[in-house]
């Protein structure tokens, strides 16, 4: 078999701050593969986010390699950078902030085509501002407006059609529909499926939404406080959840759907806290009703079934 | 049925305008909405279906010189709240009416204690009471929505975003009101702190026999949290029922219906979802027949120029001509 | 919403875009045409007046009010105030620009760097900046200029450098507020480099607080000149200038009041007319103004 799309190998990212190193992102291993989409699902401060950007190098990693096609692109030099920005892109959660309110909808999207350098003439990049434009469902007449003058599912849109500018294979979806109305909501879902389809793009999608990640996604990777915590095909997952955190999270979802409204409420206690200097063993533990001595020891990922991994001692 | 009783709070035919320089903007229609003593209602609506505004209507706390009330009543207990004097408008808040809004982070003083905070809800409410009484309320209160009264010289900085909704809660709650009115309460929340902070407003609710309001845009929470339920679009309630008749899925108002196209199903699989055509309607504009009609599939020429009324059969309400003269939903 | 002939909007770039908006602005285009009118005033010196009226005195002619040979009226030594004004003009503007200018740029650059890249660099730029503030900027001026020695140039330095640390100030705090935007990952994800998300991205969407406090400290500027020109530093009697004229007929202003009003009129007109530039300007860059 080739080289999946884009694969992580114990990818860390640390963070220095004032009481301890924060272990936002440890040891994670991922494989995406052409065509595909994986979930990554889990609560604020899970580390979902900077593994998004350290894998576009948007923040460096402290360890481990990110393969695009087999390449390592944490060792690129800044000449080679250009490669990255063409394959691997990103859409932002919040079309408010990620769109430069001074600049219009054209120049927004052409700027990454000027940028890369893909067109030279100002023809060319306008007739493909067009036709990218048009493959996002944005009316031509938006162009010469502002950020400000859109709605929420069309600044997204605008957002989805400036990392499509460059035509990446790979797309690190960072809670692209979170601040969007369910009807919107559903637009850009479909939309981002049906660019999946006819370019068989490669999809990291970031939610902490499970009815959105099971809708999109081939397979998920549930996190928790930097870690890896079950990984599996999304329907494997969502048939037989083994982690205790990701029952929680199943469990914890509001579906509108009369026949969960009276089910037993196993309600998860406590909160997450920060991964500073986290000690060895489970970090779901303190939250964890399964929890005993046991836990303290080290729980690295298994293989419980093929394709279905688990970071558990109580499992498998 | 209800006209035989007087319910906790009545609202009809709210009509509520923001007055700009450029425009008119039409945030609530014509509203109608009964919530009776300890009853939840969910009110469902997405962005700019005027759900706020109904919530600081009801409170008289709409922006100053730019929102107006331009029709209509708002009657708690019977009493009408439009035309009440300020000073027991002031009363009313926060004793018999509260208020939790969707930000926990901003909604809290940073430079008083969370006790402080707390305490200053009875301070203004409940005079009489010896400070002795006041301290062992507060930190009965904090106990209830499970926060160590111990923390209760913490400033809101140190804590979490769930503990920080806690601690509005308890504020909210502290003096005991019939009447909460719940502003997106967990939308800013994480979902497994979601489910604690609903159970929590569940509990105590239940414990002090509060009608709650809980507005929200995800009918996931309705579903599972509410007894009634209004949809809300355009600022109009286009359909209401108790949750079982809406959640069934079977007679519903188009927008509605749509709306349930929009998620995916946690159960089933489906390969596309379907959603709702065009955008919100512009508030600046007056329709003249039914609010949805741009956006719906089942659109006639007649939702173009009149407006539909609300058809009711056993207290499922849906306001769209589809349902006219039919008696099986 | 925008409506345009023959070109679409979208061929524009936004530095066209920017003078569009600006060109619209009535009152930012009274203060060009007013800005222009001083400057060719100024310019046009030699053709208007000769520079020997500057400093001819004329004693049977002290305290002429203003009229037909004398247009602005004669000082105490019976020197032609409208030569003065005008060739006074020259050094006050030039002057007051450059400063702004050196300090604005000199600003900028230090304050981007340390909003920018953050960390030790800006730990450092700060700190350096911080000393200069500790100073009060007429003690700093006078003592760059004594040490550099006196001139009009030598004055301009020393102001500039006086402004510095409240243009980096300014200038770093609206990095920093701009610095953690989604906008500018979204511009490193398609790689962008430093300079150009600065240039594109942050500056346009911090210019406004800066050109504010650039043009609200003309003014000043103008009158700092004169106040060193008082201490005999930077630009001394009888070489002309706004401010000294003012503070050199300040005994006389009560019984002729021509003496202050005209050249504070000069200068008033002149910070209007930049405070007008400078306001559309701001507006300019923002595409949300109403228009």
């Amino acid at each position: 078999m080739s080289a999946p799309m884009v694969e992580t190998i114990n990818l860390k990212k640390y963070f220095k701050t004032g009481s301890g190193m924060l272990h936002a992102v440890e040891d994670v291993n991922l494989k995406i593969e052409k065509g595909k989409t994986l979930g990554v699902v889990g609560e604020s401060g899970c580390g979902k986010s900077t593994l998004g950007r350290t894998i576009l190098r948007l923040q460096p990693a402290t360890d481990g390699q990110v393969l695009y096609e087999g390449e390592d692109v944490l060792k690129y030099k800044k000449k080679d950078m250009k490669k990255l920005h063409l394959n691997m892109q990103m859409v932002f959660q919040d079309p408010f902030s990620s769109l430069d309110p001074r600049m219009s909808i054209h120049n927004l999207i052409a700027e990454p085509i000027e940028v890369c350098d893909i067109f030279k003439t100002k023809k060319e990049i306008n007739e493909h501002v067009v036709r990218i434009m048009e493959m996002c469902g944005l009316p031509a007449n938006l162009a010469n407006l502002y950020p400000h003058e859109l709605d929420g599912g069309f600044r997204q849109r605008v957002g989805l059609a400036r990392a499509m500018a460059v035509s990446p294979k790979f797309i690190v979806c960072d809670e692209p529909v979170s601040a969007l109305d369910v009807s919107i909501q559903a637009q850009i879902l479909n939309l981002l499926m049906d660019l999946q389809d006819e370019r068989q793009l490669s999809y990291m999608f970031i939610t902490h939404d499970l009815c959105v990640v099971k809708h999109i996604s081939n397979e998920i990777m549930v996190m928790y406080m930097g870690q890896t915590v079950e990984y599996a095909k999304t329907a494997e997952l969502f048939a037989h959840p083994l982690h205790p955190y990701t029952q929680a999270l199943l469990e914890a979802v509001p579906t509108p759907d009369l026949s969960r409204r009276n089910r037993e409420r196993n309600t998860l206690k406590g909160e997450v806290s920060n991964p500073i200097n986290p000690a060895p063993g489970c970090r779901f533990k303190p939250r964890c009703r399964f929890a005993d001595k046991e836990c303290d020891g080290e729980c690295p990922l298994k293989e419980v079934s093929p394709g279905h991994l688990v970071a558990c001692c109580k499992c498998g | 049925m209800e006209e035989s009783k007087v319910s906790l709070l009545e609202i009809d035919a709210l009509t509520v305008e923001y007055r700009t320089d450029d425009a008119i903007v039409h945030a609530v229609n014509d509203l109608d909405l009964r919530l009776d003593k300890g009853e939840t209602r969910g009110l469902v609506g997405e962005t700019g279906a005027g759900k706020t505004t109904l919530a600081l209507s009801v409170l008289r706390l709409l922006p100053e010189r730019v929102g107006h009330i331009a029709g209509g009543s708002i009657r708690y207990e019977g009493r009408e709240l439009l035309q009440m004097p300020e000073a027991e408008m002031l009363a009313l808040r926060g004793k018999r009416i509260s208020m939790i809004f969707q930000d926990p982070m901003t909604s809290l003083n940073p430079t008083h204690t969370v006790g402080d905070q707390i305490l200053e809800v009875l301070n203004l409410h409940f005079p009489e009471m010896t400070k002795q009484q006041k301290e062992a309320k507060v930190d009965e209160m904090m106990t209830l929505v499970g926060i160590p009264p111990s923390r209760k010289t913490d400033f809101p900085h140190q804590f979490s975003g769930g503990m920080k909704q806690r601690i509005v809660i308890a504020m909210a709650l502290v003096a005991e009101p019939e009447l909460l009115l719940a502003d997106e309460p967990t939308t800013a929340l994480d979902v497994t702190i979601q489910a604690q902070i609903l159970e929590l407003i569940r509990n105590l609710k239940n414990q002090f026999h509060t009608a709650v309001l809980l507005i929200t845009h995800d009918l996931g929470v309705v579903a599972e949290f509410c007894d009634t339920v209004s949809v809300v679009y355009a600022g109009r309630v286009v359909e209401y029922g108790t949750v079982e008749a809406v959640f069934e899925k079977k007679n519903n108002h188009p927008y509605t219906a749509g709306l349930f196209g929009c998620i995916p199903d946690l159960k089933d699989d489906q390969p596309r979802l379907h959603p709702i055509a065009g955008r919100m309607s512009d508030p600046r504009v007056v329709h003249e027949g039914c609010c949805f009609c741009d956006r719906c599939d089942h659109a006639m020429e007649r939702c173009k120029t009149v407006a539909p009324a609300m058809h009711v059969h056993k207290g499922h309400g849906i306001a769209c001509h589809l349902f006219e003269n039919r008696e099986d939903f | 919403m925008f409506k345009r002939k023959k070109k679409s909007l979208s061929e524009y770039s936004m530095g066209e875009l920017v003078m569009f908006r600006f060109r619209k602005n009535k009152l930012a285009m009274f203060g060009v045409f007013l800005l222009a009118a001083v400057f060719l005033a100024v310019l046009l010196a030699p053709v208007l007046s000769s520079y020997d009226n500057v400093v001819q005195m004329h004693v049977k002619d002290r305290f002429t009010s203003p009229n037909g040979s004398y247009i602005f009226g004669t000082d105490e030594f019976g020197r032609d105030l409208f030569a003065r004004v005008l060739y006074g003009g020259r050094i006050s503007l030039l002057a007051s620009f450059a400063i702004i200018g050196i300090a604005l740029v000199m600003g900028a650059l230090i304050g981007g760097a340390a909003g920018y890249f953050g960390g030790r660099v800006d730990s450092v730029l700060m700190r350096v900046v911080d000393m200069l503030m500790a100073v009060p900027s007429t003690l700093l001026a006078m003592a760059i200029i004594t040490a550099l020695g006196n001139g009009v140039w030598k004055l301009v330095v020393a102001l500039a450098v006086s402004q510095i640390a409240r243009f980096s100030r300014i200038v770093r705090s609206a990095v920093l507020t701009l610095r953690n935007v989604e906008f500018i990952e979204a511009a490193q994800c398609y790689g962008c480099s430093s300079l150009r998300i600065i240039v594109k991205h942050i500056l346009p969407n911090g210019i406004g607080p800066i050109i504010v406090s650039a043009t609200l400290n003309l003014g000043q500027t103008i009158l700092s000149i004169s106040s060193m020109g008082y201490l005999g530093l930077g630009v001394a009697s009888p070489t002309p200038e706004w401010g000294t004229i003012i503070s050199e007929n300040k005994a006389n202003i009560q019984a002729y009041p021509y003496l202050g009003l005209i050249p504070g009129i000069c200068i008033a007109l002149t910070v209007m007319a930049v405070n007008f530039i400078g306001d559309g300007l701001r507006d300019a860059f923002d595409p949300r103004t109403k228009n």
